[in-house]
């Protein structure tokens, strides 16, 4: 696999971009679009926020001064096109955030691309009645078994902040799948 | 029983023999219980077969497509002289039957619409923002430009839908504290 630091320089470099672009691209496709999976709900909406996602990123690989890793850069535009995403969704259709997270929810009963049971379809309304960073802390420890650390560098947010929020998460939630 | 030399506990017979059997017992029971939550492992959700096959040519194409959308200024420039040109035949067609025309089409009228047709009808490449940056809007005020004057209210809806961060506007904050 190649070094993280070679890539960004090859991305930065005409000659060598195409090239690495593709790398970056085969490197990341997956965990960013679970990641963007997990809080757009949807298939279609999930590609194509993926694909705006890595557009932007080509578009911006010079402004990557490396304060962060690039894996955590990428998360964060991933996260942050996610959300934006959702609001114009929802200003689009004239509905509040709530309400649209709701539909999002309830749009997975008939949805093809989601075989999830009874009990995951019951975690999917628990998780849309999480406040959105919960939300995201919960579904990037949880499903994606990302490190604090790492998270933390995406969301911007300490490591003790971030522990608070996901175990408030999983108390939340286990009560909301014990109730009937 | 065992006794202590040193003072006057005790404690049961075979408490230390099989003190780690009981403890590897005890972190068991507590792991297992962790392991236990009700939320299930996996979320359910699924792709379509070889959807990740076919993604980095999707993605790579599109950057391609990025590249050919920058174009130069003065072929800009070119779309207002080939819509002015267009304008001028139509002006010369209609202008020497103007008198059969029951609604005479003005030069202005035709320049707009030619102009607009082209923009729909035609990628230019442009974003809004790319347009915004080509023209020089100092010491011009935003409702100079607009048909209808915007309401506070709206700027603000408006920010507040499309404006994720504050810091974006590049406004300086004075504290008045």
């Amino acid at each position: 696999m190649i070094a993280e630091e070679t890539l960004v320089q090859e991305l930065k470099d005409k000659n060598s971009q195409a090239k690495a672009f593709e790398v970056l691209v085969n490197t990341y496709k997956e965990r960013l679009y679970w990641h963007i999976r997990r809080i757009v709900l949807d298939h279609d909406d999930a590609d194509d926020v993926l694909q705006n996602t890595f557009i932007k990123v080509y578009k911006n690989i010079d402004g990557f001064k490396g304060d962060s890793k690039l894996y955590s850069w990428l998360y964060r535009i991933a996260t942050n096109e996610s959300l934006t995403f959702l609001k114009q969704k929802s200003k689009k259709m004239g509905i509040g955030d709530q309400e649209l997270k709701d539909r999002m929810v309830k749009n997975l009963e008939a949805d093809v691309y989601f075989e999830g049971d009874e009990i995951q379809l019951k975690l999917q309304k628990a998780l849309a009645e999480l406040p959105d960073k919960q939300k995201l802390v919960f579904t990037m420890k949880y499903f994606q078994e990302m490190k604090y650390e790492d998270i933390s560098e995406v969301l911007e947010t300490s490591v003790g902040a971030l522990k608070a929020s996901y175990h408030l998460a999983v108390k939340k939630i286990e009560t909301y799948l014990k109730a009937d | 029983m065992k006794k202590d030399k040193k003072n006057s506990f005790n404690t049961p017979e075979g408490f230390f023999e099989n003190f780690n059997e009981r403890l590897m017992a005890r972190i068991q029971q507590e792991t297992g219980s962790e392991t236990k939550s009700i939320i299930p492992k996996t979320d359910g959700f699924g792709v379509p077969e070889s959807y990740f096959d076919g993604l980095t040519p999707k993605i790579l194409s599109r950057t391609t497509e990025e590249k050919g959308k920058v174009i130069q200024l003065k072929s800009y420039r070119k779309i207002y002289y080939g819509a002015a040109a267009i304008a001028a035949v139509f002006l010369l067609i209609f202008g020497f039957n103007w008198k059969t025309e029951t609604s005479p089409v003005t030069f202005d009228d035709l320049a707009n619409t030619e102009i607009d047709a082209y923009f729909d009808n035609n990628r230019i490449g442009m974003s809004s923002y790319e347009l915004a940056e080509m023209v020089s809007f100092e010491n011009v005020q935003l409702n100079d430009i607009l048909e209808d004057d915007l309401s506070g209210e709206v700027i603000l809806e408006y920010l507040d839908a499309n404006v994720d961060d504050l810091r974006d506007l590049n406004i300086e904050y004075i504290d008045y504290e």
